[in-house]
């Protein structure tokens, strides 16, 4: 299946890096929260970060690639909308839901990246942008499913084991199970295929040339990031309990977008510590009110030219810096020759 | 009869907006390789100084369009100077900044004239007659305005020693360098021409339409959908894929109808991309 894998990709695939395990610890103890607190408005702000992870994981999974994805959005709407309209329908399962909002997507995106895909650089930059304006006017063209402008609001609540999902810890948790799902595909996906998506990303010709279908590999990536963002979707969809065009504006993925980036776009830690800061400060921004906008702006400007690796990056460089002085202190421990 | 007509004309008007919106930011794109997301910003910005100097200064609205597109294309050479300049060869990080810069200005613009549409109407009013329609007076001094800019900007561009040196550098930079050209000032001048474009178009049209801290994002989808239609960087294609999209947008909204119109132009501009990836008119894409 694999054939056209070079050796060193066989050798490293399926180990998770340490930034993974320092992922997945994170998230694990984040089931404990509700535990620790019933302060609503942190769980809130969880929930939202949670949210956020989802999208932030699918823009990392084309940025592997190489490729900003705008569409992030988009996708959200179509699994949060088709999970919605299923609980309608009397599909109320949690772990069914799940299954639709990271399917529908999915299933969208195959055809959808048939053409998207063969655009490069900006150019994918832009109609993935114009694709989350055209999943909005769809919904707005389509009121007798989606509710057009108005959303879709009262349908069934989501349940557990036939326990409804609806007080402030249980959203939180129909939340954390999204973001669990989409961080396990995210894994899977990265581990699988990581080096050959960076590969990619750094030199597409090259990688072709070593035998590399790289166009198989954008059209694998594409709907498993519109599945993970279709997660968000449904979470978010959850938490409002309703499923609004106004929720997954193309303004939005602006957001996806710079969780990456400030938290370090070569890692999936990257993508979470980016939501973590980024969603607090966004909350601690909007308590000032109509400067929460515009302190954004500065954030991403200042990362943009200060941290170009991102908190991850940064942290990273305390790391070497210390690790180098405990060299300079104890020199005599790299093989002191006496 | 009379309704072609009237959407012909009305197309004409629209063509001769998003061109002028669209210029700037494909020139942007096409010297410096930066998507300027603040290009929507930089119309809005131009909307409310233009709308300042008549209402706060009383100045008589021509004086206040030149102000505006002084002003804004001096901000936006600053911006590049001293922002985008650090890291102009990254084209993600330009796209990012921008942005950033973009929700800056916005929230700048909210902060000193509030977060309502002002009382901002074009000076002179009324229609004249033209075969069975009526063009309104106001869009009809845009659409010159914006035609005499076009020109000017083509001319600068294709016919003038700035726009071979400019041209020169967005090919190769290093020969262009070893040649005495300088782009420390050439991006700089480039971005503040882009930016005075988009503040022309600001100050001409948000009289007409409206003016409110997010009008520039509606702007910066249109220029988003010209410059793809038209091929990222080509001035021609700009020109062409604007005619082509404010003719699709007022007969679909005269006979198709609002939303609906939209949506049909988008999901156009992406069936033109699986034919040609780089557009009507365009080079291959740079990375972002």
């Amino acid at each position: 299946m694999k054939k056209d894998m070079p050796y060193s990709v066989l050798q490293r695939e399926r180990q998770f890096s340490g930034s993974d395990r320092v992922t997945l610890v994170a998230l694990l103890l984040a089931a404990a929260l509700p535990l620790l607190t019933s302060n609503i408005l942190v769980q809130s702000v969880a929930s939202q970060a949670l949210i956020g992870f989802c999208g932030a994981l699918a823009v990392h999974l084309m940025l592997r690639l190489g490729l900003l994805n705008f569409s992030v959005p988009g996708f959200m709407a179509v699994g949060g909308y088709a999970a919605a309209i299923a609980a309608e329908y009397g599909v109320q399962d949690l772990f069914a839901l799940l299954g639709i909002a990271f399917s529908a997507p999915v299933v969208l995106a195959i055809p959808i990246g048939w053409i998207v895909l063969r655009l490069k650089g900006v150019y994918f930059v832009l109609v993935t942008y114009l694709l989350t304006e055209i999943v909005q006017l769809v919904i707005v063209e389509t009121p007798s499913l989606t509710g057009g402008t108005n959303g879709l609001i009262g349908f069934p609540p989501t349940t557990f084991f036939g326990t409804e999902l609806i007080s402030g810890p249980a959203v939180y948790y129909t939340c954390y199970a999204a973001a669990i799902v989409a961080l396990f595909v995210a894994l899977w996906s990265t581990r699988s295929y990581g080096d050959i998506y960076d590969s990619q990303a750094h030199n597409e010709t090259l990688a072709q040339s070593l035998g590399l279908d790289t166009a198989r590999y954008k059209a694998q990536a594409f709907p498993v990031s519109a599945g993970v963002a279709g997660l968000g979707g449904f979470a978010l969809v959850q938490l409002l309990i309703t499923a609004h065009p106004l929720s997954f504006t193309a303004a939005s993925s602006v957001n996806y977008i710079a969780y990456v980036l400030i938290g370090g776009a070569a890692s999936l830690l990257g993508a979470l510590l980016g939501t973590v800061v980024l969603v607090t400060a966004i909350t601690q921004f909007s308590w000032s009110g109509e400067y929460s906008l515009g302190l954004f702006g500065l954030l991403l400007i200042f990362s943009v030219l200060f941290m170009r690796d991102g908190v991850v990056g940064v942290f990273t460089k305390i790391a070497h810096t210390i690790r180098g002085r405990n060299q300079l202190a104890y020199p005599a421990t790299q093989g002191d020759p006496t | 009869m009379d309704t072609f007509l009237l959407a012909l004309v009305i197309g004409a008007m629209f063509s001769a907006q998003y061109a002028l919106i669209a210029l700037g930011f494909t020139l942007v794109f096409g010297i410096l390789g930066v998507v300027n997301f603040a290009h929507g910003s930089m119309y809005m910005l131009g909307g409310y100084v233009a709308y300042w100097s008549v209402s706060t200064l009383g100045l008589p609205y021509p004086i206040a369009v030149a102000i505006a597109v002084l002003f804004t294309g001096l901000l936006g050479a600053l911006i590049e100077i001293l922002l985008v300049h650090r890291i102009v060869e990254d084209h993600l990080s330009t796209l990012i900044l921008t942005l950033g810069v973009s929700l800056v200005i916005v929230t700048g613009v909210s902060l000193i004239f509030g977060h309502e549409a002002p009382q901002f109407t074009f000076p002179i009013a009324g229609s004249i007659p033209l075969g069975p329609a009526y063009m309104p007076l106001d869009r009809l001094i845009v659409m010159i305005v914006s035609g005499v800019a076009i020109l000017a900007v083509y001319l600068l561009i294709f016919r003038s020693a700035f726009g071979r040196a400019v041209r020169a550098l967005s090919i190769d930079q290093s020969i262009a360098r070893t040649y005495g050209m300088n782009p420390r000032v050439l991006f700089a001048v480039t971005m503040a021409l882009s930016s005075g474009l988009a503040a022309l178009a600001g100050a001409l049209v948000t009289p007409i339409l409206s003016l409110s801290p997010h009008a520039g994002e509606s702007v910066l989808l249109t220029a988003f959908v010209v410059v793809i239609l038209g091929g990222l960087g080509s001035i021609i294609g700009a020109t062409w894929a604007a005619v082509i999209t404010g003719m699709i947008q007022s007969f679909a909204g005269i006979y198709v109808g609002g939303s609906l119109g939209t949506l049909l132009l988008f999901v156009l501009v992406i069936a033109v991309l699986t034919v040609r990836p780089s557009g009507l008119f365009g080079a291959p894409a740079r990375g972002a």
